[in-house]
């Protein structure tokens, strides 16, 4: 190897000794990692969506009209003088 | 008022709405009236009750789960007289295909029900030999899960086969010559006047008395209960039928033609 050849390898390798340096400190791994923003926003927006679906449950419930409620009910019949809409029998 | 029909479950299922616009929640219930006709039939190879038979063990859909639990708590209330477990004797008596099919064949010996089944939440265990036939029960929780469905388009009713559910509104139904206005509530009406073949040169029919394994001899043709929705009807009439207290409001039909109303109907 001719000392021309060794004084190339010699300034590759400082280069790249160098931007591995630039690299090391350009990502300051002294000062602590970040929350990502976008991620704070989504938890944020997700919180408010969760208050919004309670308040809109609450509305519901105290206006749901009675062909909406599932809950077992008393049955209510009377015998009327009308045609019927259907009729029953066995089937 | 919109109105749709179709067959499902062997019989003729209507639904109305009183809604203008209601097409895609009509398609809705009809769709999930179908689809637990799928799981709940004895008649499909495929179907979740078949396996459940088949094998005795199953790891159940929320829905088959939640009828055998209903299946089973209505046998304690009504003493034994409403019971799943009579699919063998259903069986023994000629029933052994849709109702279309059954023909005239040699009879077999009647098979008592009683037999033991539990369910531990989507758990269903049958005790060996045992085999459910949830027909009247099923269709009565299709009908009330088919309402919640079409409940969001407006007040409307769902008739199974005499098996009535309704959400809101307030509903005229023609039973036997009167007319019983429900505004809340479910309907059932069960009889061995339909449904009904010969077997071995007798009569049979798909009520069966789960204390001898046969179709029930009774002087009774028909009931009609109205009860909180309509499961508990299905699972009221049935009691009813085979002889149970009349404890909420009724029809009775016997066989000489006299009709009478019971509970406090009247």
């Amino acid at each position: 190897m001719t000392n021309h050849t060794g004084r190339l390898y010699a300034l590759a390798l400082a280069l790249v000794v160098f931007f591995v340096a630039w690299a090391v400190v350009a990502a300051r791994p002294w000062q602590p990692a970040s929350p990502d923003p976008r991620l704070h926003a989504l938890a944020v927006r997700q919180a408010q969506l969760r208050r919004d679906a309670r308040l809109v449950q609450q509305i519901v419930s105290r206006q749901r009209p009675a062909h909406l409620s599932g809950a077992a009910v008393a049955p209510s019949v009377r015998i009327v003088n009308l045609p019927p809409l259907t009729i029953t029998r066995t089937s | 008022m919109t109105r749709r029909t179709f067959q499902a479950m062997g019989t003729d299922v209507e639904l109305l709405v009183d809604a203008p616009g209601a097409e895609r929640h009509l398609a809705d219930a009809e769709a999930e009236f179908r689809r637990l006709d799928r799981a709940m039939t004895r008649f499909r190879g495929d179907s979740e009750l078949r396996r459940l038979n088949r094998d005795g063990e199953i790891e159940a859909s929320p829905d088959l789960a939640r009828v055998v639990a209903l299946a089973l708590d209505a046998r304690e209330r009504t003493g034994g007289r409403f019971d799943p477990t009579v699919h063998d004797a259903l069986v023994a008596a000629g029933y052994d295909r849709t109702f279309s099919e059954l023909e005239d064949g040699p009879s077999s010996p009647p098979t008592p029900a009683g037999g033991g089944f539990r369910v531990d939440g989507r758990r269903i265990v049958l005790e060996p030999g045992v085999r459910l036939d949830l027909g009247g029960i099923a269709k009565g929780y299709a009908a009330e899960r088919a309402a919640e469905r079409l409940a969001i388009a407006g007040p409307c009713l769902v008739n199974a086969g005499g098996d009535i559910a309704i959400r809101g509104g307030c509903w005229p139904i023609g039973v036997e010559g009167f007319t019983l206005e429900l505004t809340a509530g479910g309907l059932a009406t069960t009889g061995r006047d339909r449904r009904r073949w010969r077997r071995g040169g007798r009569e049979q029919h798909h009520l069966i008395d789960p204390a001898t394994g046969a179709p029930a001899r009774t002087d009774v043709l028909r009931v009609t209960v109205v009860a909180g929705d309509a499961v508990e009807a299905e699972v009221a009439a049935t009691s009813l039928f085979l002889g149970g207290e009349p404890g909420l409001p009724g029809v009775v039909v016997t066989d000489d033609g006299r009709t009478r109303l019971v509970g406090g109907l009247g």
